[in-house]
């Protein structure tokens, strides 16, 4: 069953996944085991996939749409197990002036398949958004995206406006986007730059370790 | 030597004594147009053409991007989020750009692809060619009609995520609706042509800085037949076809080359598209134009733009073949003095 559930995931096959979970549930298996042992490792698996160019957009948005159909099964199992491990919360989105979200979302998926709570701010957010959300939901991380050189630019207010706030000023922050580099992330006093959606993950979890 | 002929020469791959520059598209944005121009910027009815071609001549440009133009856009509504006006293309989708943000889609084409297989493109017969005529007659600029085929376009007025998913789940339904987006713009092509466009740009994005958004081989399957035989009926009026992709398109270029391009535009180094590394593989076949970085034209300085503008006329003047230009088109958030600096060691590198 466990390649079944994998498979489903690396597929994008929404409706055979609704069968395997549901299956998985039946046979007296932790909502918890499901997503720790057969959702994440398939979703690391289109992860590295797509990282090598054995998997393109359309497979990683489909294998991203099963994901969250797994995890809107799972979650009232999930709810129900007070001795569940707690996963770090990531807040993302687009920053303000910026629509574009298929970087953002791509990062969304990755990290919804390592095992991370993700609250999708979508496009256009203020720097007010971000840090809201950011407290509200307790995240210890916050991912900004961009993909023009003239938005980007509001990446700095952001990360100044969480350095100013007593209470959020140790929140851990990622950028990414097309014309964001490593130069820029330093510039602006970010933690973190991804060039890639599968490097946001292994960032994360380097800036956490 | 004009404009017109030193893109030409260069094409033909003959010597020239400084290479040709210039940008697809209308090129620059309006606000660009108008910090260059200052106060010679005019506001009257024939604006356009009169700062863009005084702009050109300021610069020192050979090309101009001209498109047959349809109607204009309908105002539909106001947006509830944002109070800003909805308004619909001549493609049937419907747009609106919130408050200091991008261009948004509000509605697509289609939302299921029955209804996309129901869509039909707009009839072009009535559309106006004289912004071609009018380039090609008052100016001597190498004239590039600007049209698209069934990537870019087809995925601005269904949406990227839907439009990249139905390639997977429905995937009979995007290829009837790649040949119809190819259908129209073949016949736009057909009419840019006739109006006396120089050279015919196909703008269509199919990659991003890492590689093609879809499978090269669903490309191959599905895409670049349909792109090969508009590709192949342009030609045939003997007109250069210049292809314009953003991102790293290394794994499909044989595949354009077969498809019959003449001219990939675009090369962006922050994608690993170097000209002068690419002309050293395909030189022969292909010709390649842009290469400075809009990055750099919006974050550097003009002294790092003229010496990577000098370092990349030096590695890809050779044996012609090479336009240069700006890595896409030069946004509004460009530095003016970068592009003039762009532009003058353009000038100044003659052989």
């Amino acid at each position: 069953m466990t390649n079944a559930v994998q498979s489903a995931i690396i597929l994008g096959n929404i409706r055979s996944i609704q069968d395997d979970i549901s299956n998985l549930l039946d046979d007296g298996i932790l909502a918890q085991t499901i997503l720790d042992e057969h959702l994440l490792p398939g979703m690391t698996i289109v992860g590295e996939r797509f990282k090598r160019n054995e998997m393109f957009l359309p497979q990683v948005l489909m294998s991203g749409q099963a994901m969250q159909t797994a995890i809107d099964i799972l979650k009232p199992h999930l709810l129900e197990n007070p001795n569940q491990e707690k996963k770090l919360t990531v807040v993302i989105g687009t920053v303000k002036g910026d629509m574009h979200d298929i970087g953002k979302n791509l990062v969304r998926i990755m990290l919804m398949g390592a095992g991370f709570t993700v609250i999708d701010l979508g496009v256009n957010v203020p720097s007010a958004r971000f840090l809201e959300a950011a407290a509200q939901n307790s995240a210890q991380v916050v991912c900004l995206s961009a993909l023009l050189s003239s938005t980007m630019n509001n990446m700095k207010e952001i990360v100044q406006s969480f350095r100013h706030d007593p209470k959020l000023k140790d929140t851990l922050i990622l950028i990414g986007g097309a014309p964001v580099n490593s130069d820029f992330c330093e510039s602006i006093g970010a933690d973190g730059y991804a060039p890639t959606a599968p490097g946001a993950v292994k960032q994360i979890q380097n800036m956490i370790d | 030597m004009t404009g017109r002929d030193r893109v030409n020469a260069a094409l033909q791959r003959k010597a020239t004594s400084r290479v040709p520059v210039g940008e697809i598209g209308g090129g620059y944005t309006e606000l660009i147009v108008q910090k260059l121009l200052a106060e010679d910027y005019e506001t009257g009815p024939d604006a356009y053409f009169q700062n863009h071609l005084k702009l050109r001549q300021l610069l020192g440009a050979d090309i101009v991007g001209a498109r047959v133009t349809g109607p204009e856009v309908v105002v539909t509504g106001i947006h509830p989020d944002w109070q800003t006006e909805t308004y619909r293309d001549f493609w049937g989708a419907t747009y609106t750009q919130p408050p200091e943000a991008t261009v948004q889609l509000v509605e697509p084409i289609a939302s299921t692809p029955e209804a996309l297989v129901e869509w039909t493109p707009p009839d072009v017969s009535q559309f106006d060619k004289s912004p071609i005529q009018r380039w090609k007659q008052d100016t001597d600029f190498f004239v590039l009609a600007t049209l698209n085929a069934g990537f870019d376009l087809g995925y601005e007025i269904l949406g990227f995520e839907r439009f990249l998913m139905w390639t997977m789940q429905a995937r009979d339904v995007m290829k009837s609706y790649f040949r119809k987006l190819i259908s129209t713009n073949l016949q736009l092509a057909l009419m840019s042509a006739e109006a006396g466009a120089d050279g015919i740009l196909i703008a269509d994005d199919l990659a991003f800085n890492t590689g093609t958004f879809v499978d090269p081989n669903y490309l191959r399957e599905d895409y670049f037949p349909l792109l090969k035989d508009m590709i192949g009926k342009i030609k045939a009026t003997g007109l250069p076809v210049f292809f314009h992709s953003d991102g790293d398109l290394r794994s499909i270029i044989p595949d354009l080359i077969d498809c019959g391009i003449d001219v990939l535009q675009s090369c962006d180094p922050n994608a690993n598209m170097d000209i002068p590394t690419l002309k050293e593989e395909y030189g022969q076949q292909l010709a390649f134009m842009g290469n400075i970085d809009v990055d750099l034209l919006a974050n550097g300085t003009p002294e790092q733009v003229r010496q990577t503008t000098k370092s990349l006329i030096r590695d890809a003047r050779q044996g012609g073949g090479f336009i240069l230009g700006a890595s896409n088109v030069v946004a509004s958030y460009c530095q003016p003095e970068n592009v003039v600096a762009m532009y003058k060691t353009a000038h100044e590198e003659t052989e």
